[in-house]
């Protein structure tokens, strides 16, 4: 009995203080006064003014346009992987496993600078192409992770029932194999999708002089110093956020959901 | 219907498992050729790129002298550079080990949970994955800034009578990390105590082992994989989250990330930005290393 209730308090501190930071910033992008000083009444002037700013507009288009083209080609990508590293010999698969791994494991400001390096010698302009390609480099992993650990969980008898009825591979892999993996690249899709618009590291070195996604500018607006327009910002970002989960729990049922894998 | 976790996977079915280079080899593998160019060039090349670049050197202007030096990693060897290597190591370091001090507890307690309520506190756990994480920083600027809510709290009720100074330190800096990357240890470690025999907990207390040796015998050395797993997820990125530092920090502490990002961009000389980056990317294989040594047993991968 103690011990329940030693834990029931600790999970609830634990929790409360991992939620504080993000209410604390949606409460604050409602107050009048520019300080966090004091609260002086609610306002939502800050969030109107965050529909004039033209520039916070023209990151945002570029965000999302970036996410979605990200998250398209990391859907395609991985999915492809994961569905040819079950056709290829072991030492392959391992190599495709390797260099799946090496996005990952590189910290993202050493990614970033290599990523500025190449494509900076290769005269490419940065912008909505650099972006989606840089992406995808950590996104595609993801969705290779999540899918692959769907195909371990195919039957091989339905397979072999296909192969007996004289299915070729081609068919097999169109009929069976890609509308069983479909709900985990959906799922892994919508997490490139907020991988891609939270990308503050990466996006910092691929975006354009002028196409920069909106994590790189409430960034440097940020440094500048704390307004409320970054708390209303950041709520509306939030309220995106949990759409998106909403979208998953929706799409997600048969697939399982995002917070499983 | 189709799916069963308990049949046979269909992972088994495929391979040719002969050795040597027969066509029938090069043509089962050729469709993985896309993908491997596709990392291979996005990937490989620019840290071959990065290598090369170290070992050069700028002129003023910023423009590459392709002439080979070991300067950039003479440099790194100065006091003054070592100094920010050493603030990085202890910054992951401590990161790892506050994220293992509070998170192994609400591991175990989430394991011990009845079923329903288990999965709700596991999406309370992995939801902040899906908040912007600059949000997720700019929070604590709002909690502890010099007129932030901690203060205010503090002084209405007279527990202080002059604001607390608590932004731009090393602790600053810490706290912001350790919040940002605790998911990724609670989840490791979660992993672990979930799939702990508890026949062999129960055996323990039939033979009169306490509560407290039952633990330090039993359950941690068998979560010690998910203790390893854990500390690697947060120890890489805590080296590079560079906002979190000039956030939480103000430049105050200088650490690898902060460098490398104004070496690149302000500071225009990319030879030695790279030779730091290099320098990170040893310190992560070291840990990998060790990562590979303490979790030589345990088949899961780190990323599974």
């Amino acid at each position: 009995m103690k011990q329940k209730r030693f834990r029931t308090f600790y999970l609830s501190l634990f929790f409360i203080i991992l939620y504080v930071p993000v209410l604390s910033v949606v409460l604050y992008s409602f107050n009048k006064s520019s300080s966090t000083a004091y609260w002086a009444g609610f306002t939502l002037d800050w969030y109107r003014e965050l529909f004039n700013d033209r520039i916070i507009l023209e990151a945002f288009k570029v965000s999302i346009e970036v996410a979605l083209l990200t998250s398209v080609l990391s859907a395609i990508i991985g999915t492809a992987s994961a569905i040819i590293s079950i056709y290829v010999t072991k030492s392959t698969e391992k190599t495709i496993n390797g260099l799946m791994f090496l996005p990952l494991i590189v910290p993202e400001v050493a990614l970033g600078v290599s990523l500025l390096i190449f494509f900076s010698s290769l005269k490419l302009p940065f912008g909505t192409f650099t972006l989606v390609i840089s992406h995808s480099l950590f996104c595609v992993p993801y969705v290779y992770i999540m899918v692959q650990l769907r195909l371990k969980e195919i039957n091989i008898s339905i397979i072999e029932a296909a192969k007996d009825l004289g299915a070729t591979r081609w068919q097999i892999i169109k009929t069976i194999i890609l509308p069983l993996v479909m709900p985990s690249t959906l799922t892994a899709s919508l997490l490139a999708l907020a991988m891609s618009l939270d990308d503050v590291i990466i996006s910092t070195y691929m975006a354009g002089p002028t196409t920069t996604t909106l994590p790189v500018h409430i960034f440097s607006m940020m440094r500048v110093g704390v307004t409320p327009k970054v708390n209303a910002l950041c709520t509306l970002f939030l309220v995106g956020t949990f759409l998106l989960i909403g979208i998953n729990q929706i799409i997600g049922k048969k697939g399982g959901n995002i917070f499983e894998n | 219907m189709f799916l069963g976790k308990k049949a046979e996977p269909y992972y088994s079915l495929k391979r040719n498992s002969g050795k040597g280079y027969n066509m029938k080899r090069v043509k089962q593998n050729l469709p993985s050729l896309p993908i491997i160019a596709y990392f291979s060039v996005l990937v490989g090349i620019p840290l071959l790129l990065v290598a090369v670049l170290s070992f050069l050197s700028r002129d003023s202007l910023g423009n590459i002298i392709f002439e080979f030096s070991l300067d950039n990693y003479k440099k790194m060897l100065d006091p003054v550079y070592l100094r920010v290597f050493l603030n990085s190591f202890s910054l992951a370091i401590f990161t790892g080990l506050i994220t293992l001090l509070i998170g192994y507890p609400v591991a175990y307690f989430t394991a011990s949970l009845e079923r329903k309520m288990r999965s709700f506190v596991i999406l309370l756990i992995m939801l902040p994955f899906w908040i912007s994480s600059l949000l997720r920083t700019y929070g604590w600027t709002i909690l502890l800034g010099n007129d932030g809510l901690i203060n205010n709290i503090l002084l209405f009720f007279n527990v202080i009578d002059k604001p607390l100074n608590m932004m731009y330190k090393f602790g600053t800096v810490l706290t912001g990390t350790a919040y940002m990357l605790i998911p990724f240890m609670i989840i490791s470690i979660y992993n672990s105590v979930d799939k702990l025999d508890r026949s062999l907990l129960e055996a323990s207390y039939d033979l009169g082992g306490g509560k407290w040796k039952t633990f330090f015998n039993i359950t941690l050395p068998l979560t010690m994989p998910g203790i390893a797993r854990g500390f690697t997820l947060v120890f890489i990125p805590a080296l590079g989250l560079y906002f979190i530092s000039d956030l939480l920090g103000g430049g105050n502490t200088m650490f690898i990330g902060n460098l490398i990002n104004n070496m690149a961009t302000r500071g225009r000389n990319r030879p030695l930005a790279s030779a730091f980056a290099i320098g990170m990317i040893l310190l992560v294989i070291l840990v990998l290393y060790i990562y590979g040594r303490v979790a030589k047993n345990n088949k899961e991968s780190l990323y599974q």
